[in-house]
């Protein structure tokens, strides 16, 4: 049957003059080339953030040989994007590719990834934080390792807390932290505990407040899909919350997240906290330069007291598609930044690390941060990193899944609909897609 | 078979050079192409395979599940009942009517201004309004984009300057606010075009005009604005296709406006693109570029025939 697909795919390229043949060919059934011990040439790498440029370096120092070609694709968005193109054009893809972890799983179901266990990733699932892990997996496989975790937590600036007389450590509930919003609104109508507009960038916190929630809106099993947004009990307790935040006006619906207007809030102070991932303090002291020693990090808010219970937000991963001509040299480069001596240079780099190894470490724990006023951040973090964490998942197409996020949600955070009818809109749209690209859906 | 119709041509037309001229008037001749392959060749492969393969693309869907499968027209029909690609061609035949006239009207009267002689600076005046045509869309629209921000850009400023509370980047007022950038961006262009055809009137016109005692306005009505005409209809249609391919600005000022008051669907272009790289629906990308297309070029050709019965006349 494969066969028979090839030969059409085949005979379809030829009569158009195009090259169409990696339509039908997707599928791997090819292994790849495993000997990691005698790989040369070169890579192509496609990532972004701090330290990639060290961390080569390193690796190069170490493997004689390779050469690795870094290509700074820019964001997350736009890598995924990327490398879709690659696929769609049958060739161009890198050798190792970073991306957003929710991501993974979409490239994996078609094949254009390939499963690492072949290399032997699979025996690292001890090794790195369960968070980050569970969802690089297809299958049952591991499709991707870890760079880096984002145990959600709460950033706040102590010095408009203060201001304000909350006591930010004092904030253990998502009650303590409603109670916070409406003190800190108080100082001026500039002034809010936090901004969320609805857009597509307010999807990762989304699905990690969710999440914490215990929600389960999405659950995938094969070729099943149901899509649950607002009955669920913890998308209730979530929808609920974000509603009377929104009907009180206690947060800015003005300001996008990663938006310009973002980073001059939080420098000059009318934003004045977050509930991101733990990957965001070199995030703040690029984006807030002028409130360093006023930030502090608190693990994140409980939906019941007592709790203690974690979401991720983000985090990317490592993976090497099927395209790549030399996936033995491009596994001994993953498996080096990821699970090596490179994860430590990323590390040093202000990368927070999902490597257990990393995140025990005293000295790693103990580092005093300045921007955070001598804070132990990393400690707080890996505190973070270490809490049980619900299975949630994610769509296997979680790209379009984010894109959507703004054109449905976005209203109810302008309080033209609520966000219960918001949430209702944003199933259908998803509930379509899923059943366009043949799974079997059901909305509830 | 381009090598053999060549040479077999260059025989014939050796033949052809005894005989009259009147016939190799009328026979298809080959020597014409040995000029022209270069051309073809970059012609056929950059124009027309593309438009085959977005058209050959656009009968079949690519699922996650099954594969790359031939739908025939499903797409097509699809399109037909998608609000969402309405709603954006409604958006951008709505930008199209307000703001081709505004800017043609100002460019009209800026080619005017300058070609009646009477200003200083002329130099300066036309280099000056022609130069955000070269700023890059994206540049423009970031620029454009700071001054917009009602917190911290210069609107913002003008806020708190005079203790208003104006926001140009509402939801409500936005498609006006991405007016002015591109009357921005293409009024110097345009300008340009009428005042090249503006320069083109006889002098000896303007001469028999003041023999005969007419006034700066009746020139202008009577020698001016009648030769405006015929590049109008070159403005009118470079425009109307420029608006409907709206994405630059729409998609820079994206991230710079507060909630989501663009959506990834808010012009036909915009929804095509994240269609096919984050929604991975490249067949139905193309199914809608045809469409757009189609619609372009039938709107474009009926102002055509339009301006060309006006100018019978």
């Amino acid at each position: 049957m494969r066969n028979v697909k090839k030969v059409i795919a085949a005979t379809a390229a030829v009569a158009t003059l195009v090259g169409l043949a990696a339509c039908g060919s997707g599928s791997n059934g090819s292994s790849a080339d495993t000997d990691t011990d005698n790989a040369k040439g070169e890579i192509v790498f496609w990532g972004w953030g701090n330290g990639i440029k060290e961390t080569i370096a390193a690796f190069e120092k170490a493997n004689p040989g390779i050469t690795v070609k870094y290509n700074s694709t820019g964001t997350a968005a736009d890598t995924a994007t990327a490398l879709q193109n690659a696929i769609s054009a049958g060739k161009g893809a890198p050798d190792v590719v970073m991306l957003e972890d929710p991501t993974v799983t979409q490239f994996a179901v078609d094949g254009s990834l390939i499963d690492l266990s072949q290399f032997g990733a699979d025996k690292y699932e001890s090794d790195f934080a369960a968070g980050p892990w569970n969802k690089l997996q297809y299958g049952g496989k591991p499709y991707a390792l870890p760079i880096d975790s984002g145990p959600e937590v709460f950033f706040y600036n102590k010095a408009i807390f203060d201001k304000a007389g909350v006591d930010g450590e004092s904030i253990k509930t998502w009650d303590d932290y409603y109670e916070a919003a409406k003190k800190i609104h108080a100082l001026g109508d500039n002034y809010y505990i936090t901004n969320n507009s609805g857009d597509a960038n307010a999807y990762q916190p989304f699905t990690a407040q969710a999440w914490q929630a215990g929600a389960n809106p999405w659950k995938v099993d094969g070729e099943n899909i149901t899509i649950n947004m607002t009955e669920d009990a913890g998308m209730q307790k979530y929808i609920d919350f974000q509603q009377k935040l929104i009907d009180e006006g206690l947060v800015n619906t003005n300001i996008a997240n990663w938006s310009d207007d973002w980073n001059r809030s939080l420098n000059d102070g009318t934003t004045a906290s977050l509930i991101i991932g733990g990957w965001m303090p070199t995030n703040l002291e690029s984006g807030a330069p002028d409130q360093k020693g006023n930030w502090r990090v608190a693990p994140l808010p409980q939906w019941s007291e007592g709790d203690q219970v974690s979401a991720e937000d983000g985090g990317s991963a490592l993976a090497i598609p099927e395209q790549s001509k030399n996936k033995a040299a491009a596994y001994k480069f993953l498996e080096f930044l990821t699970h090596g001596d490179g994860a430590q240079v990323m590390a040093d780099n202000g990368t927070f690390p999902s490597l257990k190894k990393i995140l025990n470490d005293s000295d790693f724990q103990s580092a005093e941060n300045e921007y955070f006023g001598g804070q132990q951040v990393n400690k707080v973090l890996c505190e973070a990193a270490n809490l049980p964490v619900t299975k949630f998942q994610y769509l296997p197409y979680n790209p379009y899944a984010q894109s959507q996020y703004g054109d449905a949600i976005a209203p109810a955070y302008q309080g033209k609909i609520t966000l219960k009818e918001a949430m209702a809109n944003y199933a259908k749209l998803l509930g379509d897609y899923g059943k366009q690209q043949g799974y079997n859906v059901t909305v509830k | 078979m381009s090598q053999s119709s060549a040479t077999s041509s260059v025989g014939q037309g050796a033949a052809l050079q005894s005989s009259s001229a009147r016939v190799n008037r009328h026979r298809a001749d080959w020597r014409g192409w040995k000029f022209m392959w270069p051309f073809a060749v970059v012609f056929v492969f950059v124009f027309i395979v593309p438009i085959v393969y977005a058209i050959y693309i656009s009968f079949f869907q690519k699922k996650m599940i099954g594969g790359t499968v031939f739908v025939g027209l499903a797409n097509y029909a699809r399109l037909f009942g998608d609000t969402q690609f309405w709603s954006s061609v409604v958006r951008v035949a709505l930008f199209t009517i307000v703001q081709v006239p505004i800017m043609l009207c100002l460019a009209a009267l800026m080619a005017l201004a300058l070609d009646s002689m009477k200003l200083h600076g002329t130099k300066f005046f036309r280099i000056s309004t022609f130069l955000p045509y070269a700023v890059p869309a994206v540049v423009s629209t970031m620029i454009w984009g700071f001054v917009y921000g009602a917190k911290y850009g210069l609107v913002g400023s003008l806020n708190d300057l005079l203790g208003t509370n104006i926001d140009v980047l509402a939801p409500s007022v936005l498609l006006a606010s991405i007016g002015n950038i591109v009357t921005w961006e293409f009024t110097g262009y345009n300008m340009l075009i009428f005042y090249s055809s503006l320069s083109t009137i006889p002098h000896s016109l303007y001469e028999a005009a003041s023999i005969d005692g007419a006034s700066e306005w009746q020139i202008v009505k009577s020698i001016k604005l009648p030769e405006l005409r015929g590049s109008l209809a070159i403005t009118v249609i470079f425009s109307i296709i420029g608006s409907f391919q709206l994405f630059n600005e729409p998609s820079i000022l994206q991230n710079m406006v507060p909630g989501n008051a663009i959506t990834t669907y808010y012009t036909p272009n915009m929804y095509a693109y994240n269609l096919s790289f984050t929604g991975n629906q490249s067949n139905y990308a193309a199914a809608l570029a045809i469409v757009m297309a189609v619609i372009t070029m039938a709107i474009a050709y009926a102002v055509q025939l339009n301006s060309m019965k006006e100018q019978m006349k």
